[in-house]
């Protein structure tokens, strides 16, 4: 069966105050065609979650869609701090439910086990607990452990409505590989309770029925599918594509002011029609193709 | 030997920190300097040292040093593409991490990190990272490695957020709450320091060459313990500088100036 549809038609599924999972970890795998669709669509009040913080949550905070964040953190390395992240989080105009890399992935792998929660070590006497423990309704609490008596902090597990993943490979039905490290990827889309695949390349079936230990996704668990090149710019893509340095440069440097991500958008998101007016503007095939992998070293 | 080697106070932490890893441990690291020191004790005294990375990373053979966990440069060769579940809970979690190697934004007499923000939590402050597997590493690894800068604005009394715990309060605060380990040693540009085994408080430990003891205190908000005798840290040797400056960190990404 085929799921493929357009970014805009996926993206048109989502209503406002979806709880929408992101694929993305700083700067790698990032939804960068699917925040700027949702922006310019004017989708609102999402709730995002992703477990370590990644650009595209950063776009879609800085655009304004964006209410509530659940991450655990997190920043683009050596390229600096996501600055509308930050900047909202500063300024209190972002509900902010804050974990670590762990604890985020255990609520994701409890929501797709089906768990009612799930013990964990972490956070236990840090600053990070105590902000959880003033949320409500409650997303901690504690349960002794009924072999041993022992105290343990637990975690409620998430749910998202719907995970957006960006991987390297896919069928029509959306059965997927991801390639190279999946952080939490397989959790979000197994906790979700849908999945949206954003695809760099469309293969068949049969190519998925040859090499099906690379498949992280199965189609089962996917609404639809949107097949759309270098859709991850200017994050990297394992094996496909490198991340552009100088973009994500520019956006470091415009996304520190308002004003600046503001123009930013302007020229990248609302001044062109679509991904493909996008990647003209970021410099077209001739920019493309130097970021190409190589198929040893991967990028 | 004893030639005067010229040298970088960011090539000394390196190679301090490299020191604390011994071979066929498992050590988890994030960016920056703990990376540098990670792959130079590895490439010298600690060959069989394991070096997993949260997203899902074992033992990389980068030719390019990258520009954080996310980059591929950091992935290249690696043994293993797996997941968070895989590293930071099958792994970590299940404790088999002997050092969580991390770096801070302040750090307190306690060893408590904090990476979130700046300021009044209540009140104005900056917002920075955050915990990604910080908070993960210092609470599950059996002991944690921390490398940070030396001034009196980061190394204080107390922090304004604690993101990854130390020993909290001091004595048996930490164990109480059942975390395991704890931090082991503070690695900054001027000295070397340990935790009190009793108190729980920050220890000198060594000095670093052309340092002095006033400098060292002058350069901190708080007042560390200091035993009768603080030996000088051991300087770089030639190979291991020449390993990080044509091996590891060619570009001087992390471990110069």
């Amino acid at each position: 069966m085929t799921k493929l549809v357009t970014l805009a038609e996926a993206v048109a599924t989502i209503p406002d105050g979806a709880h929408v999972a992101l694929s993305g970890f700083a700067t790698a795998r990032c939804a960068i065609a699917f925040a700027h669709e949702v922006i310019r669509q004017g989708t609102k009040k999402l709730t995002v979650s992703q477990c370590v913080g990644a650009i595209d949550a950063d776009i879609l905070v800085g655009a304004g869609a964006v209410e509530r964040i659940i991450y655990g953190g997190g920043s683009r390395g050596r390229s600096g701090q996501h600055s509308c992240i930050c900047r909202a989080i500063e300024q209190g105009t972002l509900i902010t439910e804050e974990l670590s890399s762990l604890s985020m992935t255990f609520r994701n792998l409890a929501g797709s086990l089906g768990l009612p929660f799930i013990p964990i070590r972490s956070l236990n006497g840090s600053d990070i607990l105590k902000k959880l423990e003033g949320i409500t309704p409650p997303v901690v609490s504690y349960v002794d452990d009924p072999f041993t008596g022992e105290k343990w902090l637990v975690l409620k597990p998430l749910i998202p409505d719907v995970a957006v993943i960006q991987v390297q490979a896919s069928d029509e039905d959306g059965n997927a590989w991801i390639l190279g490290p999946r952080w939490d990827n397989e959790e979000q889309v197994k906790a979700s309770k849908r999945t949206i695949v954003i695809t760099e390349r469309l293969v068949s079936t049969d190519a998925i029925r040859r090499e099906p230990d690379r498949t992280v996704i199965p189609g089962f668990r996917v609404s639809h599918v949107v097949h759309l090149p270098y859709s991850a710019h200017p994050s990297s893509v394992y094996g496909i594509y490198d991340f552009d340095e100088a973009h994500i440069d520019e956006y470091a440097a415009a996304s520190k002011t308002p004003e600046g991500f503001q123009q930013y958008l302007e020229k990248y998101v609302y001044g062109v029609k679509d991904h493909w007016g996008y990647l003209e503007q970021v410099g077209g095939l001739q920019r493309l193709s130097a970021l190409e992998a190589d198929p040893v070293l991967g990028y | 030997m004893a030639e005067d080697l010229e040298y970088t106070s960011f090539e000394l932490m390196a190679v301090t920190g490299a020191r604390e890893l011994k071979d066929g441990e498992i050590v988890a690291v994030g960016l920056g300097l703990p990376v540098v020191a990670s792959f130079l004790a590895k490439r010298t005294h600690a060959p069989h040292l394991t070096i997993v990375l949260e997203l899902g990373i074992v033992d990389p053979e980068p030719i390019e040093i990258g520009s954080g966990l996310s980059d591929p440069r950091f992935w290249y060769r690696a043994k293993i593409h797996s997941s968070f579940v895989d590293m930071l809970g099958m792994v970590l979690h299940k404790g088999l991490v002997d050092v969580g190697f991390l770096g801070g934004l302040e750090i307190d007499a306690y060893g408590n990190l904090n990476t979130t923000l700046l300021g009044d939590p209540e009140g104005k402050y900056r917002r920075f990272t955050g915990s990604g597997g910080g908070n993960d590493l210092a609470s599950c690894a059996r002991r944690t490695v921390i490398i940070m800068r030396h001034e009196a604005r980061k190394l204080k009394e107390a922090v304004s957020f604690i993101t990854s715990p130390g020993y909290l309060r001091g004595s048996g605060e930490r164990e109480s709450l059942g975390l395991p380990g704890g931090p082991a040693r503070v690695i900054t540009d001027k000295a070397v320091f340990g935790f009190d085994p009793e108190t729980k408080r920050m220890r000198l430990e060594a000095i670093h060459p052309n340092t002095t003891l006033e400098d060292i205190l002058s350069n901190m908000s708080f007042q560390p313990v200091i035993p009768s005798h603080v030996p000088f840290t051991e300087p770089p040797t030639a190979e291991q500088l020449r390993l990080i400056r044509e091996e590891i960190d060619p570009d001087r990404m992390y471990a110069g100036s």
